[in-house]
């Protein structure tokens, strides 16, 4: 396949649909997402944002009958090839869920699985650095660094939420996938995971679902908006928001639907 | 007429709570009832000696030895073929007219008596494999016997555990097997250990299918090709042939007491093997 032109673009999707059997879930979305920026993706529920998330590190796979058509790639590459194997894929994106999920193990334990998957096993040092790293990158350190190894699931729901991200961390992922990761989350608990986010933006490429407009017109450098499984309109976050070209786009920023 | 909903949960608690205590009491009255027959005769010495003159006399330690080594054999060949298929059935496809046809049939063989296990084991191993009645032909027969149970529970613990946990191995790059070896099969622990200690127990109080297949003699056996008694065999025996009582209550006593051990540590275990987990 040939090369993608403009190398500041980390995945491209091109006229890329998703179906779930018959039923389709995504229609010929093209949408470029620039290396080391976040892109905020929004739309009322049902829309297919996490849709579009969750094809971009091949979660749907695990769905049955899901299908694809058009060309999703990341550095050039295309994902759904059939050669691409989607168990290196899901090492290089990490996924933040809507509900935090911790795996039911220590702090420290749920940081290092990532690492230690494929049969690799890092030094205890080397771990121990990676564990200190992930947590601070996270804004989560200075509150567990007493307790790593005690249960992850004994933490608060936004402690919980950052433990999720520094695990994303700590696989050294190129791109970070969040879906709606402070639905549940209270303003404070926010606040920090959109902190991390933005630091975490100079040398990852952030795809962050959210049903909160205002976190998107925040933190994203360029902005999604779809509806029922269309791409409606993408642009810089101020543009859209400010003048944007499309009526629906318009109505949903402003509040007056969705 | 209307009872007043305090009275109803007055009469519910009181009769729930007397169901409860109705079942403990039977179960205290039979378990003091054997140790109380039976504990006069258990000494050391019965631990430790050979039976002799068939029971009536010595000791029960070959009788011990067998009731141990059947079982374990019987779950070390049930144990990984059954939480095997349960993992296959669960993780590795998916739900489909064959996996439900499957799931019916190991329903299906949970419930048939273990007389019919016997009499298979009878005619397949000891007869056509020409294992003779042996440890082997009774572990083979007991494995298939306890095989449905182990599937069944262990599915029903690899179920319950949540979807999500999963995706999340899934979405850090786990494969398949990395995610059923660190995250399910750790999670579905504590009701896997269930499903094996209901073998176990169905394993040591079997007596007509053991005496099928593994026969009845009350020797040590040196080799997997030796008949071997189990304890509840011997009880049967020494009871049913009006041998001796007293030491039928004996060896009743011992194979109560052994079955409390067995699941004292099993559950002890399985209970620090949770807290060494998570913390």
């Amino acid at each position: 396949m040939t090369p993608t032109p403009t190398t500041d673009i980390k995945i491209d999707a091109r006229s890329f649909s998703l179906f779930f059997g018959k039923a389709i879930a995504l229609r010929e979305i093209s949408l470029p997402i620039r290396r080391n920026s976040i892109l905020g993706i929004i739309g009322p529920s049902g829309s297919g944002k996490t849709s579009f998330l969750r094809a971009i590190n091949r979660l749907n796979d695990l769905t049955p009958e899901c299908h694809i058509e058009g060309v999703l790639a990341i550095d050039g590459e295309d994902i759904y090839h059939p050669h691409f194997d989607p168990v290196a894929l899901r090492k290089r994106v990490g996924m933040v869920f809507a509900l935090p999920i911790p795996l039911p193990l220590s702090i420290y334990e749920n940081v290092v699985y990532g690492p230690r998957l494929g049969g690799r096993r890092p030094l205890r040092t080397e771990l121990d650095e990676l564990v200190e790293n992930s947590l601070r990158a996270a804004f989560l350190w200075d509150e567990v660094k007493d307790r790593l190894h005690t249960s992850g699931l004994r933490l608060s729901g936004g402690q919980q939420q950052r433990l999720c991200l520094a695990r994303v961390l700590a696989m050294r992922a190129e791109v970070i996938l969040l879906d709606e990761p402070c639905s549940g989350l209270d303003p404070i608990s926010t606040a920090k995971i959109e902190e991390a986010l933005t630091a975490l933006a100079a040398r990852h490429t952030i795809v962050l679902v959210t049903n909160n407009t205002k976190q998107a017109a925040r933190v994203a450098d360029e902005t999604a908006f779809f509806l029922m499984g269309e791409l409606v309109e993408h642009g810089p976050t101020r543009q859209l928001f400010t003048v944007p070209r499309d009526t629906r786009t318009n109505d949903y920023v402003t509040g007056r639907f969705g | 007429m209307r009872i007043p909903p305090r009275q109803v949960q007055t009469l519910v608690v009181g009769m729930l709570g007397g169901a409860t205590l109705l079942t403990l009491a039977v179960l205290v009255f039979i378990v003091v009832f054997v140790l109380d027959k039976g504990l006069p005769v258990v000494t050391w010495t019965f631990l430790a000696a050979n039976p002799e003159d068939m029971g009536r006399a010595g000791g029960i330690f070959p009788i011990i030895v067998g009731t141990l080594l059947l079982p374990l054999l019987a779950l070390g060949i049930a144990l990984p073929l059954g939480v095997g298929s349960a993992v296959y059935l669960n993780e590795y496809t998916r739900e489909t007219q064959m996996t439900r046809i499957i799931r019916f049939g190991t329903d299906c063989l949970a419930g048939i008596p273990s007389i019919i296990f016997g009499l298979f084991g009878l005619v397949f191993f000891v007869g056509i494999l020409h294992m003779g009645w042996s440890l082997l032909s009774g572990g083979l027969t007991l494995a298939i016997m306890i095989l449905p149970t182990i599937i069944r529970t262990s599915e029903e613990a690899i179920r319950a555990v949540p979807q999500a946990y999963r995706e999340v191995s899934c979405s850090m790059g786990a494969t398949r097997w990395e995610t059923v070896r660190k995250v399910v099969l750790p999670n579905a622990l504590p009701g896997i250990v269930t499903g094996v200690m209901l073998g176990a127990g169905r394993c040591i109080s079997e007596t007509a299918a053991v005496i099928f297949t593994a026969g009845t003699v009350a020797q040590m056996p040196v080799s997997a090709f030796d008949s071997v008694r189990t304890m509840a065999v011997h009880f049967y025996l020494l009871a049913r042939e009006g041998i001796s009582g007293e030491n039928a209550y004996g060896t009743a006593a011992v194979l109560i007491l052994a079955v409390l051990i067995l699941n004292t540590v099993a559950y002890w275990t399985m209970h620090a093997f949770i807290r060494r987990k998570a913390r």
